[in-house]
């Protein structure tokens, strides 16, 4: 009977040492998107002081590059990968222009940069709707 | 008395209360033709790790060779010594004189007294 | 007015203990993932803690001896020796988490990173200390602790829907990613029930020299202060719900976190944040080391006690400052904090039968509580916590694997 169980459990170890979906890579990516739009609008209300937004958005750049990767190499099953790998990369970019304009404190630019990076975000979760359930 | 259960593992107190350790050990002597009787309370040293397993005490006592006051044999107290028992153990000793804090004075002297605010150890 | 006093202990012990990176970490990612879902795990851990602190509380008042000191009394030095390994390897864990909270928290406040402050942070902690009182720590930490009461405030402005929070008290499934929401269940358990919580707990009752008188204060302290962290917690989820699942973003950062009063309390909800991390996590990373002191000196039965110089308690001084030591070095080699608090909230889920399980036969032993022993509602509600601690350990490391 306790072999059956260490059995079991080794399965459980053995197959829960997966790397994540592309649906949970999609979920990962429109997170990051979000983050970096929550820390923009956060510093554009003067919320949040500049070191701590611009650390946040390159992370969020860093963060989205590696699941932008990952996602051209396996791209989520009924997903325009084109698309997808179009607009990742664009998000990117204006992540990075974010974070240029904080240190220009050139607020109109951000805010601008801001609305359109919410678009790309709108997006991205219609390509992750139209995607095959994950469960 | 039940020695298990009052005595093993207890605190231990010397007459004005302060802290001895624990109730590592007894040593008992079991006499041809006589009824066993302990004789001595242990404390420290590998007594404790041997209670687990040989390997412990042994790493123990290689552990306590290298470092601290190189004491080789754990603390004996007299049975005779012993005062009360109750949740505490009193015994009729002077902690400093018995050696069962060699260890807390080696480490206050050594290492606590060289940190500033450390405060000195009493002597005697 | 001592006694009146002393419900700082209770509070300190939650805000210190219950609140920490660990909690509020758990508490924002499961609302940011599952929205009011997991409000059950947080209620289930906070009733379950009241009785397990009161009853620490009242061992200690009634017998003057430690939850530790009867461990090894009770049960021996080979099975307080399986407990030691246990308790040592995730309390350090914890040290490690809390002071890298306290990194974290300075970090998102000046830019710089985390590891630079390894070393300054574990030194304060050390001072306060080396010099320090328990009551300078017991009061200090709950005092600066207040300013987590702006996460109930923060989430009350958010305007929540309070039917489906209550919804979310009771427990249930949701559709997906259900390996996820068993291990934030895990580690939300995991946070609440900490065995460091019950052996600071009671080590500060003999600290503050209670005895029978002290038992209806206990009561109202353990269930007062345990509350009132419960509330801090289950705020946080909820702000987190209504900050986060809106954005669409799952928290998996600190840097993340940061960002979950900046809607609610738009001028101050940042450094808000910053400053309930920094005292929350200083008030646990100073619990966390007494409570290593206090385990290793009641156990060996040396002199103990935050009060005396440390040349008269030469060892318990000796463990705690060797303790912070260790516990900077995995910080400035730069491992994320917030992987490592992860990762011992599903360590303490593993080994929390060992820290429970002997409350059933102490909290009934008549020789230290004569009296005072439990009575059936104490002893049904450890049985159950025991059961739940037993369910924690077996599903705690495959759900870390699966769902962490």
């Amino acid at each position: 009977m306790w072999i059956k169980r260490l059995l079991g459990l080794s399965l459980i170890f053995a197959t829960a040492c997966k790397p994540p979906t592309p649906a949970e890579q999609m979920e990962s990516a429109l997170s990051w998107i979000g983050t970096a739009g929550m820390a923009g609008k956060a510093w554009l209300r003067h919320t949040t002081p500049d070191t701590y937004t611009r650390q946040t958005l390159e992370l969020s750049h860093d963060k989205l590059g590696q699941l932008a990767d990952e996602l051209l190499k396996s791209p989520p099953p009924g997903a325009d990968s084109e698309s997808l790998n179009s607009v990742l990369a664009r998000s990117r970019k204006r992540i990075a222009r974010l974070e240029a304009l904080i240190t220009a404190k050139n607020v109109r630019g951000f805010a601008r940069e801001l609305d359109a990076l919410r678009a790309d975000q709108r997006l991205v979760k219609r390509m992750s709707d139209r995607m095959e359930p994950n469960e | 008395m039940d020695l298990v259960r009052d005595v093993m593992d207890q605190k231990l107190l010397d007459r004005e209360d302060c802290e001895m350790g624990r109730v590592d050990g007894l040593v008992m002597e079991v006499g041809e033709h006589s009824q066993p009787r302990i004789t001595h309370i242990q404390i420290g040293g590998t007594t404790p790790w041997m209670r687990l397993h040989p390997a412990f005490a042994r790493l123990s006592a290689r552990l306590a060779q290298m470092w601290g006051p190189k004491r080789k044999e754990p603390v004996r107290i007299p049975w005779s010594r012993v005062m009360t028992v109750g949740r505490d153990i009193k015994l009729d000793v002077r902690v400093r004189e018995t050696g069962a804090i060699d260890w807390e004075i080696w480490i206050a002297r050594h290492i606590i007294e060289r940190i500033p605010g450390g405060g000195h150890v009493e002597e005697g | 007015m001592k006694k009146v006093l002393a419900i700082t202990l209770g509070i300190v012990t939650s805000v210190g203990g219950f609140l920490e990176i660990g909690s509020v970490t758990t508490a924002v990612q499961a609302g940011a993932a599952f929205g009011y879902q997991l409000l059950w795990a947080i209620l289930l851990g906070t009733a379950c803690l009241v009785f397990l602190v009161e009853m620490s509380g009242r061992f200690s008042a009634v017998s003057r001896h430690t939850i530790v000191d009867a461990t090894r009394e009770r049960f021996g030095f080979p099975f307080f020796a399986i407990v030691m390994v246990g308790v040592v390897l995730v309390f350090f864990m914890v040290l490690v988490a809390e002071l890298g909270g306290i990194g974290l928290s300075l970090q998102i406040l000046t830019g710089i990173g985390f590891p630079w402050w390894a070393v300054p942070v574990s030194f304060v902690v050390w001072f306060l200390m080396w010099k320090g009182t328990f009551g300078l720590i017991e009061n200090g930490a709950s005092i600066l602790g207040l300013v987590t009461i702006s996460f109930v405030v923060a989430a009350v402005k958010l305007n929540p829907d309070w039917g489906a929070a209550a919804h979310g008290l009771l427990p249930g499934m949701p559709g997906t990613d259900k390996a996820k929401y068993g291990f934030l269940a895990v580690s939300i358990l995991g946070a609440s029930i900490s065995p460091h919580l019950m052996y600071f707990y009671s080590s500060g009752a003999i600290e503050d020299e209670w005895d029978k008188s002290y038992i209806p204060v206990n009561r109202f302290i353990a269930t007062l202060g345990m509350t009132f962290g419960g509330v801090l917690s289950m705020a946080a989820l909820v702000a987190a719900a209504l900050t986060f699942q809106p954005n669409g973003v799952e928290v998996d950062t600190f840097e993340q976190s940061a960002l979950l009063m900046t809607t609610a309390l738009p001028k101050w909800g940042f450094f808000l944040f910053a400053a309930s991390m920094l005292f929350t996590c200083l008030g646990a990373a100073l619990e966390t080391s007494l409570a290593i002191a206090y385990f290793f000196a009641q156990g060996f039965g040396w002199s103990w006690s935050e009060d005396l110089t440390p040349s008269k308690n030469a060892r318990f001084c000796f463990v705690y400052t060797i303790i912070i030591l260790l516990a900077a070095v995995p910080l400035l080699m730069g491992i994320d904090p917030i992987k490592v608090t992860l990762m011992s909230m599903a360590l303490t889920a593993a080994t929390l039968p060992l820290a429970v399980a002997p409350f059933l036969f102490l909290m009934n032993d008549p020789i230290y509580l004569g009296e005072h022993r439990n009575g059936w509602i104490s002893n049904t509600v450890v049985a159950i916590t025991i059961l739940i601690s037993f369910v924690l350990a077996l599903i705690a490391i495959p759900l870390q694997i699966l769902g962490g």
